[in-house]
């Protein structure tokens, strides 16, 4: 009897299912000076830099309610701990979506997704997580319960935390309710791959979609081994162009003939359109490729884990450039660049400690900063690495907020090192 | 005028020259208010920066000197936002006006703060691209106004108000040092301080230079008017629309009283004896487009609309934006005074809150129409009167308070796009909780830690200098 009393309050302190006791689990952290991890599916705290020190893990998957949905306002408010997956079989019954794609979306949550201001393939069509919210709650390193936002899907008032914590990696609060506008689903999806023999096809290939009236959603460039093959050819030479067109039937056999077109003059070849189950399964493999992360192992060719995962952001028109000068560091990298936004994620087949100077400190982060981008380590086997190294330099968006974290968690308890604040 | 204001006004002349610092008396009178009229104080002295070196030298002169200074485009809020409150200096910033870059093949383009919006689009004319937010202010406002106040419109239905097309802003901060955020590529790692700043209502640093997000021109529009004999079947056929899963790119209402100034104003043939006009556009792919609007008009139809047209040629299209964007400009006709109110409802509830704001009308004895963004639930009523009569003033302000009660009691927010201002202030307190205003005050302390900037604004504690906070009752707009 007494031990069940005392697991049950020992769950409760680390896995809160209200936003008052995660306000009292921080205001208790704060007091004893004791760094907090915060944790929602646990798919992504490899993501970015780990947390620094011993630190008391906060488990939000307790936050698990769908608070309130009105189909007929396109809103939704759901706590922080909702995995994605179970977000999107609500929204689907009717008929209803959040369009951003998140790998492993049965245990990645809601809270999580939206600290990390994830975006998927459909960026360019849809845009990112933090597009969605329009209301957000949240506690700060000081225990103080606030919100931002509020339900509707137009609002000025006040200063706009949706925004500010989108992103925040839990560095600035612990996120334990979002209020999301969604969109309808698509009547209809297709898929469309070509292949490119050569960068410079890919190139020509991505400037046409770029001005078309109505491009796709989603326009990957996908190059290197880590690929399925969706042709005869071997995907390890060239690369490939998938994408995804969503709309009515007519609308999207309409654009098939227009890709078809741009794609043609463009000098890519095989042009296919994928249905059904093949379809998807390429969309799944896109989705879920940053996480996966897979190349051949150099040894047997079997799929390892990637030793490095980089994602490095660039201007549209500089993207065919960037995965060239990628693939001349490691031909047998695997690339997945959501190429009309200008990112890209890179899979190193090799990566040693010694590789980090020459190649990401002298060479991909001056290029990228060069053309007013950046690059950031998603995740590594590498041991050690430190927040700037993660994430670049002490730019004057960080001078700023780290000024806000002083305000909002003055004893850094939320998150230490998991950002450069 | 005091000693130290003349001595600042010297140092601002020996930064700027003669000619752009302003500090008699009948100069300084344009900048005592902005589009919202009920406040006004005259800064002590206004300056004209042409660069972005010279805003961060006066906002350092400033702070040397312990001046309250804020940021102005083009003075149309209608929230007070540009309101000198205490006095200091006035940073007029639509001297710089150079559109600075377009790129089309990234999709960006780098303007200085005092671009006014629908300058930037006759720039893009003939590109194929175009910069969405397109608040009905557009021929007069700034660039760096709509950054500041998160500005909408009507294409901002489908499109996403001014935050969503704001890649990146220079700023000069609050003590006077120049920063970069973002910049041409949307998605900087980290939190979001650029969508932060926006709408930050010119309090948490002054915008010096923006990258904002071109968007490709649709290959086709449909444009139509739905006319209906009550105010309910067109709010139930709005939320109708939405319900059914089709986002128009625009969604617009107007009520019997604004048609018949608007008509009178610009001889549309809009009828006059419908209750309420629903002014739609679809815009996409030309394949789809006669489907969507048929589907609509069907929605229309089954909600009892009388008729719906459809707009014949393109001329007809800019015909009837015209008539909606302008129509602010045709309530002089109805009376010598106006208010207009912003506020938002969930989109279901758009029958109910028009229901209410006539029962308030009614209420007070105040004529109240209608013209606003009704797909996004953001209600504009318009409060007609004559400011002469105090006593009407007060009716006024009564309402208004009511209306915005009441989109409150609805789930809404009392502000949609104008701003809380000075205007709004007094529902700060009722919208959010001492805790949610202090993480807000800790935010400003952050970024504009002497409160020089802006003082008075936005949050109802802002560590006003000067000008003690007026009754809460007469922030309204008149
Ligand atoms: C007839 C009419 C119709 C309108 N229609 C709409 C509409 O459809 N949608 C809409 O959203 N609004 C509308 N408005 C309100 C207004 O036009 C917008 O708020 C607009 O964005 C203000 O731009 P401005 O250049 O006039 O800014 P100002 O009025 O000069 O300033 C607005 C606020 O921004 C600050 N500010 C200005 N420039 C800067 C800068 N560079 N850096 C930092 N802060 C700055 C000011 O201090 C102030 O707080 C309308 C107004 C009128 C009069």
């Amino acid at each position: 009897m007494h031990n069940t009393t005392l697991s049950r309050a020992e769950a409760a302190a680390t896995r809160p299912v209200s936003r008052g006791e995660v306000a009292d689990l921080v205001r208790e952290a704060q007091d004893s000076c004791m760094p907090i991890e915060l944790v929602g599916g646990g798919t992504s705290l490899d993501y970015g830099g780990r947390v620094r020190g011993a630190a008391r893990q906060l488990d939000l998957g307790g936050l698990r309610k769908v608070v309130d949905y009105e189909p007929r306002d396109m809103t939704i408010v759901v706590e922080a701990g909702v995995h994605m997956s179970d977000l999107a079989a609500t929204l689907s019954q009717e008929n209803q979506q959040l369009p951003i794609d998140v790998p492993r979306a049965c245990e990645a949550t809601v809270g999580g997704a939206v600290a990390t201001n994830w975006c998927g393939p459909r960026r360019f069509g849809l845009g990112t997580i933090r597009d969605y919210v329009i209301g957000i709650h949240a506690v700060d390193g000081r225990g103080v319960a606030f919100k931002g936002g509020g339900r509707v899907v137009k609002n000025v008032a006040g200063y706009d935390f949706c925004k500010l914590l989108s992103g925040s990696l839990g560095t600035l609060g612990v996120i334990t309710q979002v209020v999301f506008k969604v969109k309808p689903l698509p009547e209809c999806v297709a898929m469309v791959v070509a292949k490119c023999p050569d960068l410079a096809v890919a190139e020509d290939a991505l400037s046409r979609l770029a001005m078309l009236e109505s491009p796709p959603v989603a326009i990957d460039l996908l190059a290197g081994p880590g690929w399925p093959s969706f042709s005869e050819d071997s995907p390890a030479e060239g690369c490939f162009l998938a994408l995804r067109l969503e709309g009515t039937k007519t609308e999207i056999d309409w654009l098939f003939g227009r890709m078809q077109a741009e794609l043609a003059a463009a000098g890519t070849r095989g042009i296919d359109r994928l249905e059904g189950g093949q379809g998807e399964n390429l969309w799944s493999h896109l989705v879920e490729f940053p996480e996966c992360g897979e190349v051949p192992a150099p040894s047997d060719g079997a799929a390892a884990k990637s030793p490095m995962v980089m994602q490095v952001i660039v201007p549209p028109s500089a993207v065919t450039r960037f995965v060239a000068e990628l693939l001349s560091i490691d031909s047998r990298a695997s690339i997945q660049a959501h190429a009309a936004s200008g990112v890209i994620t890179v899979c190193f087949s090799k990566f040693t400690p010694s590789d980090l100077s020459p190649i990401l400190i002298a060479r991909l982060r001056p290029s990228a900063t060069c053309a007013g981008g950046s690059v950031v380590v998603v995740r590594t086997h590498l041991e050690g690495l430190t927040p700037h190294l993660i994430w670049g330099g002490r730019n004057d968006a960080v001078v700023l907020l780290e000024r806000i974290k002083r305000q909002l968690d003055p004893m850094n308890i939320l998150n230490p090192g998991r950002y450069v604040l | 005028m005091d000693r130290s204001t003349l001595e600042l006004a010297d140092e601002l002349r020996r930064l700027l020259g003669p000619k752009r610092v302003l500090d008699s008396r009948s100069d300084l009178a344009v900048y005592e208010c902005d589009a919202f009229v009920l406040e006004k104080n005259c800064p002590s002295v206004a300056v004209l920066p042409e660069s972005t070196a010279e805003v961060a030298a006066i906002v350092r002169l400033c702070n040397e000197r312990g001046v309250a200074f804020v940021p102005r485009g083009a003075g149309t809020s209608l929230s007070g936002g540009g309101m000198p409150v205490g006095g200091g200096v006035m940073i007029v910033l639509t001297r710089m006006r150079e559109v600075l870059e377009v790129n089309l093949r990234d999709r960006y383009a780098v303007v200085e703060p005092g671009v006014v919006n629908v300058n930037l689009n006759k720039r893009l004319a003939g590109t194929g691209f175009h910069y969405a937010p397109d608040p009905s202010s557009q021929g007069a406002c700034t660039i760096g106004g709509n950054a500041a106040t998160n500005a909408g419109g009507p294409h901002t239905l489908k499109y996403g108000v001014t935050v969503n097309h704001v890649l990146g802003v220079e700023l000069v901060t609050a003590e006077g040092e120049v920063v970069q955020l973002g910049g041409p590529i949307d998605g900087s790692p980290g939190p979001d301080l650029v969508g932060t700043i926006v709408g930050g209502e010119g309090t948490l640093g002054i915008v010096t230079k923006v990258w904002v997000r071109l968007t490709r021109n649709p290959q086709g529009v449909r444009t139509m008017l739905g006319i209906f004999e009550s105010v309910d079947d067109a709010t139930q056929a709005i939320s109708a629309i939405i319900g059914a899963g089709i986002i128009p790119a625009a969604l617009e209402m107007m009520d019997q009283g604004i048609l018949v100034a608007v008509e009178e104003a610009f001889h549309f043939g809009f009828p006059l004896d419908a209750e309420a006009i629903l002014l739609i556009e679809v815009d996409g792919l030309e394949v789809g487009l006669d489907a969507q609007r048929d589907r609509i008009a069907e929605i229309c139809r089954a909600h009892q609309a009388r008729e719906v047209r459809f707009a014949a040629d393109a001329k007809e299209r800019l015909q009837l934006w015209k008539c909606r964007k302008q129509a602010f400009g045709a309530i002089g006709r109805l009376s010598p005074s106006y208010c207009t109110q912003d506020g938002v409802v969930p989109r279901s509830k758009l029958p109910h809150i028009l229901q209410r704001i006539r029962a308030i009308g009614k209420k007070h004895d105040i004529r109240i129409v209608n013209v606003f963004h009704a797909g996004d639930g953001n209600i504009h009523p318009i409060l007609l009167f004559d400011e002469r009569h105090a006593e009407q003033v007060k009716r006024v302000l009564a309402a208004s308070d009511e209306i915005l009660t009441e989109c409150l009691a609805c789930g809404g927010s009392v502000t949609g796009e104008h701003g809380i201002g000075l205007e709004k202030l007094s529902f700060m307190n009722r919208m959010f909780s001492n805790d949610d205003l202090d993480v807000m005050g800790r935010l400003r302390d952050a970024l504009n830690p002497g409160g020089l900037l802006s003082p008075g604004k936005l949050l109802p504690t802002a560590g006003a200098c000067g000008m003690e906070q007026i009754h809460p009752g007469r922030h309204a707009p008149v």
